[in-house]
Formats: C-alpha cells, structure tokens, sequence
C-alpha cells in the first residue's frame, strides 16, 4: 500500500472553527476532511476510515458524545485516535460523566485553540 | 287528660304526643312535658312554637289529610328558653274501623347533630375560602395528570381546566414535563420544590416556585398530588445584577470562547499568508477577524443591553440601508451554511429614528436565529432566509422570514425569555435583548412559527422616538431609555 498523508477528520458546527483546524492540518501536510454535525461526520468516516478525528462537543444533529460513543463501541473504529476540541470545561465535564464504559479519549484541547500545540497533540498521536 | 297509653310512652328518650283533629295534644311523654310543660289540651304549636296558629307546613295535618307518616325538620323552644333543633315524624293512629282517630308525633332532639353539621359546613366554607384566596395557584392532581381541583387563583390565571393534564393548564405543552415534580411525588411520596416558567391564559409568562406534596386517603395510599405554584416573577426582576450577571457570564462563555477561536483561526490565516508572501491568505484571514471582531461586538452590545441601561443615541436613518448593513454582515453566515439569504427590500421605505447599533443588533439577532434554525433543520439543502422591509406612513416593518426547524408552543411562548434557548450553542440572550430594543423604540416583535416549517419575525419600529414621559411614574418606561 502506498504511503499516503495522513488523513484527518474535523468535525465542527462553526465554519470558522473547522476552517481554522483544516488549515493548520493542511499546511503541516495533513489530508483534511470536515463535518459540521455528528451525523455528517458518521457519514463520512463509514465512508472513508481517517487516521483521527478532531471533535466538537456541543453540535446539532447528533452531539460530539454521540459520535465518541458511537466510535468507541465499534470494534473496527474504536483504535481511531480522537482529540475532544470544544470552548466550556462543563462540556468537556458531561463529556467524561456521560463516558461510562468507553475509553478516555486520546487528547483535549479547549477553544480558543493553541495550534501549536493542537500539532503537537496531533504528530504524537499519529507521527 | 287520658292516661299514658303505654309505660314505653312515658319513658320514650323524645318529645311523643298523640294529637287530635285540632292539634290539640291529647297525650304527652315525660320528657315533652319536662320540655315545654303540662299541654292540659293545648295546641301543639302553642307549646312547641309559643305561635297562636298553626303552623305553615304541618306535618300532622297532613298526616290526618293522607294517613300516610311525615316527617320534617325544625326548631322548637322549650319552657327555659332554650331553642332545640327536632326532626319530628307524624304517623296517623287508627281505630279498629282504619279511621285515623289522631296523630302521634315523635321530635327527637338533633340539636347536637345540627351543630355538627353547622361546624362541619364553616370548616368546609373556611377550608375552601383559604384554598381559593390563598395567594398562589393550586392544584391538585390524579396519577395521570388530570387536574381534579383548582383555586381561584389558579383558574383565573390558567382558565376552568378541570379535567385537563396539568403541563396543558401551565405551559400549553402536548406531553407532561421532564422531570415532572407531581409524578415524583406520586412515585416516593416526597415532596419536591423546583422552579418552572408557565405561561398564564393572557399569554403572561411567570416564574414560579412550584412545590408538590402527597393527598394520602385512610390507608395511606396517595391518590392525589397537591401542586402549589408561588408567582415569584418579582423576586425574579429584583434579583440582584451580580447574580444575573454571574448567569450572564456562564451562559456566554461557550460563544465567546467560539468567536475568540474564530479570531485565532484569522489571525493563523493572515500570519501565514505574511510569512509566503500570500495576499489571498491574508485577505481569507483578514475577512475570518473582522467577521469574528463583528460577532464580538454583536454579542458585547447584547451583554452591554442587559448588564446596563443605557440611553439611545437616536438619529434618523435610512431603513433600507439598515437591512442591507446587517445582510451584507450575515451574508458570509448564510453562504457558508448553504442558506439562501434573499433582500426583498422596499427602497422608498424611508428614514425612521432609533438607534443605529441597537436597531443593527435587533436585526443580526433575528437572522442568526433563522441561519440556526435552518442549521437545526431535518432537510440538507433548500434553506432559505427572507428579510423584508416595508414603510408604512407611521412605521416601518422589517420582517425575517426562515424554513428552517421551526419552534413548538413552548419554545415560541419562551423564545424572548432571558437565558431561554432551544439550541445546544444558545446564549439565551439574542431574542430576549431583540425584543427589548423592539419596545425601547416603542415597537413590537411578533413571532409566527411551526415546527417543520418555519419561522417568521415581524418587526414594526415607529418612524419618530417615543414621546418622552413626564415624570408621573416613578421608572421611566423603557420607550424612554433601553434599560438593562
């Protein structure tokens, strides 16, 4: 199989966020897909498994949470890495209440981002 | 006078008498005889009544008219004077041919039982007075929510519902409350005390204290729940500002923190395009922190309304140019979502005084609402977002119309309460600061919707500033100065 660049999903309901995330994993040589509700963003890696999901918590259609369990009790895409992005600690707090019987997710970083530090999350992760 | 007609007679524990055709009473018991005195052929309404005829209604006339028993209840006065309560039964006697010869009536003293009852109906009257003038709204409920009993207060806030659910009666709703405090108490028979918004028959939304307590019958099984509702609307409006904006703060975090991310994500944009020299970089970064620095001061001037008064800088402005400002900013929105954002502007609308940046927030409210209720909706694609403006010779009216999601009676009823949001991102703040900006320039909003369908606001702003009032109230209203 040929090496291609690794392929990252970003799933938020404001544009500017998504945009923001895309660009920075762009240019750092990051195939980048987008989703702006949790229902797109199941659509979307049914189609095509990424290498990691950036998610948003609080989103119409189908919640950040939904989405995480939903990953996370699917034997063929729980291993996929997940990096909880979102702006109020108390979501992130329902967030980990809500998480019975998953796993913790594999990194969280609170709005506004750090892009510098979302990359680092991000490459350690997936090199 | 005969004697006795029997032992039994004499000692019988009531007022006996035989009485002739006249009403003259031709026997009398012991106790009679203690009680109003030796009848020595006397009339029996001289004795029982001290009248000098006969009474209207006679039970033993007509016992003597009809053979048959009768029976009647009244008060009699004894020799000390002292008024007794009697159920008396007249019963025809007759001879060996069936001839009615004379009546014997039996009074039997009801006095005590009387008394009961008088004191059972003024409880009765008392407990009711109390219940209905109590001064908050109870209910009482069944184990399906039907309403059994209601106050005074509560039916006239609330309407004669009897037999309806209870969450129809309080907040116009199709299925009972989540959590519901009656079913609960219903459940573990404690009580429980929570605060609600319920929307009165008038459409006048309150915030209540509602508090739940079990009704439990001889076996102590629960067969009602009491709701008792206080009205604490008030106390709600004179909540201290530091409270308020405590909330404030919580409930705009989550879309500050977006803006400031949106900001950064500008901001990366124009850093990079600087660093490779690409101007289309830097223009998409800089348009992403101006858009953001927009919604900043969009919800700044939101928080501002509410966290203080301030006085309107009024100025005469141009309708049309308003609604092309505030398209032109949400236009990116609109696009970006796939919205269809469409201007059916009329250009003779005119000038009209109010204040530029309340009457621009009012309206920017109004349309983010719409793009989220599009965002919201079930569809993928077709949505589209209307602002309209007409000029009438008085106002002028702005309408923005939307199919997105559309809002059920409760969220239509709440949509301008202060913290009410419908959406998982909402501040609660957008609808509540329109409507006020709405009646600081002593106009309205009307809000029609339906779930599915759609949503459509209807603004209507006077062309000239509300009167100034004299100070004849206390508290200028608030077509005088946008209070917060």
């Amino acid at each position: 199989m040929a090496d291609g660049p690794k392929t990252i999903l970003v799933v938020d309901d404001d544009p500017d966020a998504r945009d923001f995330l895309a660009a920075v994993l762009q240019d750092n040589g990051y195939a980048v897909t987008t989703a702006n509700d949790g229902e797109q963003a199941i659509a979307l890696i049914e189609q095509s498994v990424p290498d990691l999901v950036a998610l948003d918590i609080t989103m119409p259609e189908k919640s950040g949470v939904a989405v995480y369990r939903r990953l996370k009790e699917d034997e063929r895409l729980k291993s996929i890495p997940i990096i909880i992005v979102t702006g109020v600690s108390d979501d992130f707090k329902s967030f980990i209440s809500s998480r019975r019987q998953v796993p913790p997710p594999e990194g969280y970083i609170s709005k506004p981002v750090d892009h510098e530090k979302f990359l680092t999350m991000v490459r350690a992760l997936i090199a | 006078m005969d004697p006795c007609p029997s032992p039994y007679f004499d000692s019988a524990p009531c007022y006996l008498t035989v009485i002739d055709r006249d009403l003259r009473i031709v026997h009398a018991n012991r106790r009679f005889r203690e009680g109003f005195g030796d009848p020595q052929g006397r009339h029996c309404y001289q004795l029982y009544k001290g009248r000098s005829e006969k009474c209207e209604v006679c039970p033993v006339e007509r016992a003597f008219w009809d053979g048959q028993s009768h029976r009647n209840e009244g008060r009699v006065t004894r020799l000390d004077g002292m008024d007794v309560a009697v159920l008396s039964e007249a019963t025809a006697l007759r001879d060996e041919n069936g001839d009615i010869t004379a009546v014997i009536n039996m009074a039997t003293d009801i006095t005590q039982l009387k008394d009961l009852q008088s004191q059972l109906r003024r409880s009765q009257r008392r407990y009711r007075l109390l219940f209905d003038e109590v001064p908050c709204y109870i209910s009482i409920q069944d184990p399906d929510l039907h309403i059994l009993q209601a106050n005074r207060a509560f039916q006239a806030a609330f309407g004669s519902c009897l037999g309806c659910k209870c969450y129809e009666a309080y907040k116009h709703r199709v299925e009972p409350c989540v959590p519901c405090p009656v079913q609960e108490t219903f459940e573990d028979g404690e009580l429980r005390t929570r605060e609600e918004v319920v929307t009165s028959l008038d459409g006048k939304q309150m915030n209540v204290l509602v508090t739940t307590a079990p009704i439990r019958n001889e076996q102590g099984q629960i067969t009602g729940v009491m709701e008792m509702s206080a009205d604490i609307t008030e106390v709600r409006a004179l909540e201290s500002r530091l409270t308020s904006l405590g909330l404030l703060v919580g409930s705009v975090s989550h879309g500050l923190k977006g803006m400031l991310n949106g900001l950064a994500g500008g901001m990366y944009h124009v850093d990079v395009g600087f660093k490779k020299n690409d101007k289309a970089r830097t223009e998409k970064g800089w348009a992403t922190v101006q858009r953001n620095v927009a919604r900043i001061q969009s919800m700044v001037s939101d928080i501002l309304y509410y966290a203080k008064d301030r006085v309107p800088m009024w100025e005469s402005l141009s309708a049309a140019q308003v609604a092309e400002d505030v398209c032109g900013l949400m236009e990116w929105r609109a696009k970006d979502q796939g919205v269809e954002l469409t201007k059916m502007l009329d250009p003779g609308a005119g000038e009209f005084e109010a204040d530029a940046q309340a009457v621009h927030s009012l309206l920017v409210n109004l349309v983010e609402n719409s793009l989220d209720a599009c965002r919201l909706g079930a569809k993928k694609s077709g949505y589209e977002v209307t602002v309209r403006l007409q000029g009438y010779p008085d106002h002028i009216q702005y309408e923005v119309e939307d199919n997105g999601v559309g809002m059920d009676r409760e969220t239509r009823e709440k949509a301008f309460s202060l913290f009410f949001s419908s959406k998982g991102t909402g501040t609660g703040l957008g609808l509540f600061i329109s409507n006020r900006i709405a009646r600081a320039h002593g106009g309205t909003i009307e809000l029609d919707s339906q779930p599915g369908v759609g949503t459509r606001f209807v603004v209507k702003l006077p062309r000239e500033r509300p009167l100034r009032q004299e100070p004849k109230d206390s508290r200028p209203p608030e077509t005088e100065e946008i209070h917060g």
